[in-house]
């Protein structure tokens, strides 16, 4: 886990051009139109990078109890506090309305739903249509265990010990072959630095 | 040369109570204030008044006098509602009505008397008008303003009339506190045995402004018509409703829906036509059988068109349980603010925002505008009150400029307790959220002072960053220097 051997990306049925993907690292992509799930303890650092390079506006739904805690003076160097509409939901059923109406509203919109547990397949086929048909892109953070679902992609993300920040992306499903490890360094990540330091991510 | 009719009304909150039907005013009754830290009686009823309560009199000296005395305290806001209504009821006597709250109107009748022939005739037709509403009303006709109030309030009839050009003279007969001065000033006149507002013609105004100030040369002049004191009429806001009756009752969706559609092009309309828009509409449904419903929508811009009112509604009236039908209608747009014609969106920038406006709003309206909100940073030191979550509906997003200081992406308030395994400063290995931790290396500490000017939290906070062995990067605060030795984990960082 710690020495990590990192795989450059398998395009298996080559995932699209790059006018329909974001593009988060050298390696990462992410299609637009489609709904990605995030587990793992920096789950939120995986969201917020993938919302920084997506529509401007982004859509961030959860709990009371997972929303307040988010501090926008620390999502600043990832993602700029202003994009963000902070959508609070009383119940799951809300949270998966509000990222319904949010993914299928014109416009495009980044929607990050903070999901206090697994998506079943009939929600997660619902909230990938509704993605298709708004052309914004679905981030879901998944508390819990992940289930079958029709998201595109699933992501584990979590911290790794080291001196700078640093985490481990590793694709655990991608439904065109996307599969692999990758080590990202902080310096990758922050915002308005285009395509940083990509030492870290090339080796294979 | 202006006339002016005042519309005195001394019982308008009794008077608000005996339209209602209110059976207690049959017996002693009385509406009270609280006023000079006590509850007063301020307008008894005439039976209470037979019985010897005074308007001015605490209550508890009103119920000694009178033990059957029943009470009700004023209601302004409601008393100021029936006034409103009088106030467009009286455009039936003269185009320029003024409020004078809390108990009267101000009619500019230049020009108005003769259609109902004569001043006379027409006070004596304004009064009988108004006691067919239940409304009892004195009214005084002058050249100016406060001398038609002042006539109406003092005189000896419910109709009082000072001729053209006579007004000065009508007055000297009435006392000095028909003038509305100060209380100060009206004590300091009468120490001076000045009690009539004619005793004041006969001294000279230099000496009376050099006593008693400006305030009292300037009523003086005013009261005559000296000096300017024009009526300022306020037209009455439009209102922008639409309502509708049908002549049986209906319960399908797609009914309800081409009613409300029929409703809202009509407001929609009006206030297109006025360049206006609004941010509320409330609409009432009337059943047959369970009364009155109510819903509402709100807009994060000002609305004037109809399909977005549809599209709003949508939800809650599909949520509606009409079981026997409803026919009776009504619409409102209220929060209404001019709207500025823009150019079709032609940018891609233009149709962001709408679409952004666009779901903040279908979001509103469903989960309440109180759950979508962005955020506003604020001018703080303590981390958790650098920034707060406002409504997204009547916000810009604010410009965010960057924290001089790390912060974490996440941040606990209140702070999680952590069990502290082995000691350190911070620990060096801890339990959280039943996880344990080995810090691997660690920053700090930031200290932070308290905000001394609040009193709710008055410990110095030293904050450390910490790199575990497990990866997440926590962010511990510990008090220094108060009793609770205890760690906590103040955040997480990405």
């Amino acid at each position: 886990m710690k020495n990590v051997a990192l795989q450059s990306l398998t395009p298996l049925g080559e995932i699209a051009n790059a006018y329909s993907s974001v593009q988060l690292t050298q390696h990462v992509k992410l299609r637009r139109r489609r709904m990605h799930e995030v587990t793992g303890a920096s789950a939120d650092i995986f969201a917020t990078m993938a919302a920084s390079k997506c529509e401007p506006d982004v859509i961030w739904i959860g709990l009371g109890r997972d929303i307040t805690p988010l501090c926008p003076n620390g999502l600043h160097p990832y993602l700029n506090p202003e994009r963000v509409i902070i959508v609070e939901a009383v119940s799951r059923a809300e949270i998966l309305w509000a990222a319904d109406v949010a993914l299928r509203a014109e416009g495009g919109f980044t929607v990050i739903a903070d999901m206090p547990d697994a998506l079943t397949l009939k929600e997660s086929r619902r909230l990938q249509l509704a993605a298709e048909q708004g052309g914004g892109i679905g981030l879901i953070i998944l508390r819990g265990p992940a289930n079958t679902s029709a998201a595109q992609t699933r992501w584990r993300c979590d911290p790794v010990a080291s001196d700078e920040p640093a985490w481990d992306w590793e694709c655990l499903k991608g439904k065109s072959g996307e599969a692999g490890l990758w080590n990202i360094r902080e310096a990758e990540v922050r915002y308005g630095e285009d395509h940083g330091d990509l030492s870290a991510s090339a080796t294979a | 040369m202006a006339r002016i009719m005042a519309i005195y009304l001394p019982r308008l909150p009794l008077d608000r109570l005996v339209r209602n039907g209110d059976v207690r005013l049959s017996g002693p009754f009385a509406v009270t204030a609280e006023q000079k830290n006590a509850w007063r009686v301020t307008h008894p009823n005439p039976s209470a008044i037979k019985l010897g309560v005074r308007a001015g009199q605490p209550l508890a000296d009103g119920r000694a006098i009178c033990p059957d005395l029943l009470s009700e305290p004023a209601d302004p806001v409601r008393e100021g509602l029936l006034l409103r209504a009088l106030w467009r009821w009286a455009d039936c006597l003269s185009p320029k009505v003024a409020l004078a709250p809390p108990d009267g109107l101000l009619l500019d009748i230049a020009g108005c008397s003769h259609l109902f022939e004569g001043e006379a005739a027409m006070g004596q037709f304004s009064l009988q008008r108004l006691s067919d509403l239940m409304i009892t009303a004195r009214i005084g006709i002058a050249d100016t303003k406060m001398a038609a109030r002042a006539m109406a309030q003092f005189g000896s009839q419910t109709v009082v009339i000072a001729p053209a050009g006579e007004t000065a003279s009508s007055l000297s007969k009435l006392p000095i506190a028909a003038m509305a001065l100060s209380e100060k000033l009206t004590t300091d006149l009468a120490r001076t045995g000045l009690t009539s507002i004619g005793q004041l013609y006969q001294q000279k105004s230099s000496e009376l402004a050099r006593r008693f100030g400006l305030e009292l040369t300037q009523a003086l002049g005013a009261i005559t018509g000296q000096a300017p004191d024009p009526v300022t009429p306020k037209a009455a806001d439009p209102v922008y409703a639409a309502r509708m009756t049908l002549p049986e009752p209906i319960g399908f969706l797609e009914d309800l829906e081409s009613v409300l559609k029929r409703l809202s092009d009509q407001i929609t309309k009006r206030l297109q036509a006025d360049q206006k828009g609004a941010r509320q509409f409330h609409l009432t449904v009337r059943c047959v059988d369970t009364g009155d419903h109510h819903r509402s929508i709100g807009f994060a811009r000002p609305c004037f068109e109809p399909d977005p009112i549809l599209r709003q509604f949508s939800h809650p009236l599909s949520k509606l349980e009409i079981e026997y039908g409803a026919d009776w209608f009504r619409l409102v747009a209220s929060h209404v603010e001019p709207i500025r014609l823009r150019q079709m969106a032609m940018g891609d920038h233009a149709k962001k925002n709408d679409h952004r406006f666009q779901l903040i709003e279908t979001l509103g309206n469903r989960i309440g505008f109180d759950h979508v909100r962005i955020f506003r940073p604020k001018d703080s030191h303590i981390p958790e009150c650098e920034f707060e979550q406002i409504e997204a509906v009547h916000a810009k997003p604010h410009k965010w400029a960057q924290s001089a200081r790390e912060r974490p992406i996440r941040l606990f308030a209140p702070p999680e307790f952590v069990h502290v395994e082995t000691a350190g400063r911070p620990p060096l290995s801890f339990k959280w959220r039943r996880m344990s931790f080995d810090a691997r290396t660690s920053s700090g500490p930031e200290r932070l002072t308290p905000r001394w000017h609040t009193d709710s939290d008055l410990r110095t906070r030293d904050y450390w960053k910490v790199q575990t062995e497990q990866g997440r990067r926590l962010w511990l605060l510990t008090y220094p220097g108060s009793d609770d030795e205890n760690w906590y984990i103040a955040g997480e960082f990405a």
